[in-house]
């Protein structure tokens, strides 16, 4: 009996097909992940050792820190540098990840086996994801509880709902730049080494000038306007604002909430929502042309 | 060429592009100041390393029937995985037209819904930290199968291969073998119209070699699968298949029933010969000598092994061959002649025009 294809199945049944194919992904990384009880051991103290280091400099930099943070993000330092490192794990998720799946499925030759199966070409790639769910994401709370019961951290969540709003958008955009760099194994075959699209949103960008550590108002002008090109500078101002407690919503900071005539909230939000529009389609597009020309060559698997 | 045609290939031609230069190659994950500044500079110019382009297959044309095996023969990069690659809409060809159960070759994502395809080489698509069971199910849920079919059709493949026992063992734990029986289960999982299988005997033991040949056939018959099997073992495959495709350098060589093969060869013979000493078998190489290929075999006694191909049946043409090897100064050891087999014409050295020699 031969699988119905894709125009024969109506869309509700494709779609079922899809979220059934995305749970089977999610319950064998579940069980692959489950498996390595060392690792889940070395992940907590990975946390650990990580967050530490960055409170205990937070610390010790605190009270010069909360005279340059300005107006905007009220005057807890620890918060600020709360949400910094949560968001940023996060963000390396869904920046990082596909590409790195992508490389798994390669090598270990399972992408001929995916792209065989009537799934999405999307689908393997967002199913092999969820091991980073399980795996990165519960960072956050681990983090934030971190911060808030050792080192002083404390929110306010009267704008939650927007708060999660722009967590969305932020998670979308870096899924599109995540996606643009999968799609770079196989569309300018960077195989080995150091992905580029990666290399510079996140190790370079968004570490030196997205305001992780520190506000963006401490770098010097056309930087904050490099600043001002990646998604992460605009979700970190937004959700400082909202969460930090004696933050401003009205001081304008970034570049482009000078130049708009809107609210510093606004313009995060239209900025994300640009960029999630332009690099989801973008990174989608790029990805599915890369696996055509895999195929094309006879390049989607290393074994031959 | 069969009534019903589940296969058709005409004129199927790939060729792997080639390596241009680029900035690939410049090795910078490398570490240490030294190599980061020699890689800066190696990082600003291409790499001059560049590689040619590779026509792994050249002008195949086949016609497969439903319900047939097909086995398909050939040395290492003779172009067999890219033909079976070809017909599981993995790659496209370079040039040529096909179809796969009705589907053009170029419908790719049509054409995964109708052919089971099995590979072997790499690590198997295999989940090490899962169990056999595990890994079988996850591959029957990807297919679109229900839960209850999915257990029910993995216990089934379990069984068939004899794994049943060791279903819930990890598959890190299982032996060579039995990981290629796993793989191998994964096929029956899916019922569709082609089954393509990428060296399915590779790392068996004969008593699960003979029961996978079996297994094979059964596909066959009960349910009617057209199944295409691509391996090394020319013996077993002429066991199983009803016709044979001999690939050489991505051409095709032969096409047929192993008899229609066989008989194709006329009336060559291959002597055996093992002598004391050798020479180079060019010199004085006598007219009815197609091919021959030497081999010292290991050991102090300086002896070596001769294949000879004869291009007649004729009792002189031995005569001829013994005088030769005679007049070098090699005392003749051992001496069987034989009609040609599967396996010479896999070597395809043998059944080659007049010539070539390999030593």
């Amino acid at each position: 009996m031969a699988i119905p294809s894709t125009s024969e199945r109506r869309w509700w049944m494709r779609a079922r097909y899809e979220l059934v194919t995305l749970l089977a992904f999610a319950v064998r990384e579940y069980r692959i992940w489950q498996s390595y009880r060392v690792n889940q051991l070395m992940w907590l103290a990975n946390i650990f050792v990580t967050s530490l280091l960055f409170f205990l400099m937070g610390r010790m930099v605190k009270g010069q820190a909360s005279h340059l943070m300005g107006a905007a993000y009220g005057t807890n330092y620890m918060s600020f540098i709360v949400v910094g490192v949560a968001v940023n794990v996060f963000l390396y998720t869904n920046l990082a990840d596909p590409y790195t799946r992508i490389a798994r499925s390669y090598f270990n030759g399972t992408m001929d086996l995916y792209l065989l199966s009537p799934m999405s070409i999307f689908t393997p790639l967002l199913g092999l994801m969820t091991k980073s769910l399980l795996d990165d994401y519960p960072r956050l709370f681990i983090v934030g509880a971190f911060g808030a019961f050792l080192f002083g951290a404390t929110f306010r969540f009267n704008h939650a709902l927007l708060a999660l709003g722009f967590t969305v958008l932020l998670l979308a955009a870096a899924f599109g730049i995540g996606m643009l760099s999968a799609s770079s194994f196989y569309l300018w075959n960077i195989k080995r080494g150091t992905e580029p699209v990666r290399f510079v949103v996140q190790q370079l960008m968004a570490t030196l000038l997205a305001g992780t550590y520190y506000p963006v108002t401490v770098l010097p002008r056309p930087l904050r306007w490099a600043a001002s090109l990646i998604p992460h500078t605009y979700a970190f101002d937004a959700l400082r604002r909202l969460m930090d407690p004696g933050a401003h919503l009205g001081v304008r900071v970034l570049p482009l909430q000078e130049v708009l005539p809107w609210s510093p909230l606004a313009v995060d939000g239209a900025a994300l929502g640009v960029m999630t529009l332009i690099l989801v389609p973008l990174g989608l597009y790029a990805y599915g042309r890369g696996i055509e020309k895999a195929r094309r060559e006879g390049s989607l698997t290393r074994w031959q | 060429m069969p009534v019903d045609s589940m296969i058709e290939l005409q004129n199927v031609t790939k060729v792997y592009p080639g390596r241009m230069p680029s900035f690939r190659g410049t090795k910078l994950e490398m570490q240490g100041p030294a190599l980061w500044i020699r890689n800066a500079w190696q990082a600003i110019r291409p790499t001059a390393a560049t590689t040619p382009a590779v026509a792994a297959l050249s002008e195949c044309t086949l016609s497969v029937g439903r319900g047939e095996i097909f086995g398909i023969l050939g040395q290492n990069g003779s172009g067999k995985t890219t033909l079976i690659k070809i017909l599981a809409g993995l790659i496209r060809p370079s040039a040529g037209t096909g179809q796969v159960a009705g589907v053009p070759l170029g419908e790719t994502a049509h054409i995964r819904r109708l052919v089971s395809y099995v590979s072997t080489t790499g690590w198997m698509g295999l989940e090490w930290a899962l169990t056999a069971e595990e890994n079988l199910l996850f591959f029957a849920r990807l297919s679109g199968l229900k839960e209850g079919v999915a257990k029910m059709r993995t216990d089934d493949a379990l069984m068939a291969l004899d794994l049943f026992n060791d279903r819930k063992k990890l598959v890190s734990a299982l032996s060579n073998g039995m990981r290629q029986r796993v793989i191998m289960a994964r096929a029956l999982l899916w019922r569709t119209p082609v089954v393509l299988l990428d060296e399915p005997l590779v790392g068996l033991d004969p008593h699960h070699r003979q029961a996978l040949l079996k297994l094979i056939e059964k596909l066959a018959q009960e349910r009617g699968q057209t199944v295409v099997v691509a391996d090394h073992d020319a013996k077993a495959v002429a066991s199983l298949a009803h016709r044979v495709l001999v690939l050489s350098h991505g051409r095709v060589s032969q096409m047929g029933t192993v008899a229609e093969i066989v008989h194709s060869l006329g009336d060559r013979r291959v002597m055996e010969v093992v002598t004391r000493g050798a020479f180079d078998p060019e010199r004085e190489m006598p007219g009815v000598v197609t091919h021959v290929e030497c081999r010292s075999i290991p050991g102090p006694l300086a002896e070596t092994r001769w294949q000879v191909v004869l291009g007649g049946d004729d009792s002189r043409a031995l005569m001829e061959v013994i005088g030769w090897l005679e007049r070098q100064g090699l005392t003749i050891l051992e001496l069987t002649e034989r009609a040609p087999s599967l396996e010479d014409i896999l070597g395809e050295k043998s059944m080659s025009p007049k010539g070539r020699v390999t030593a």
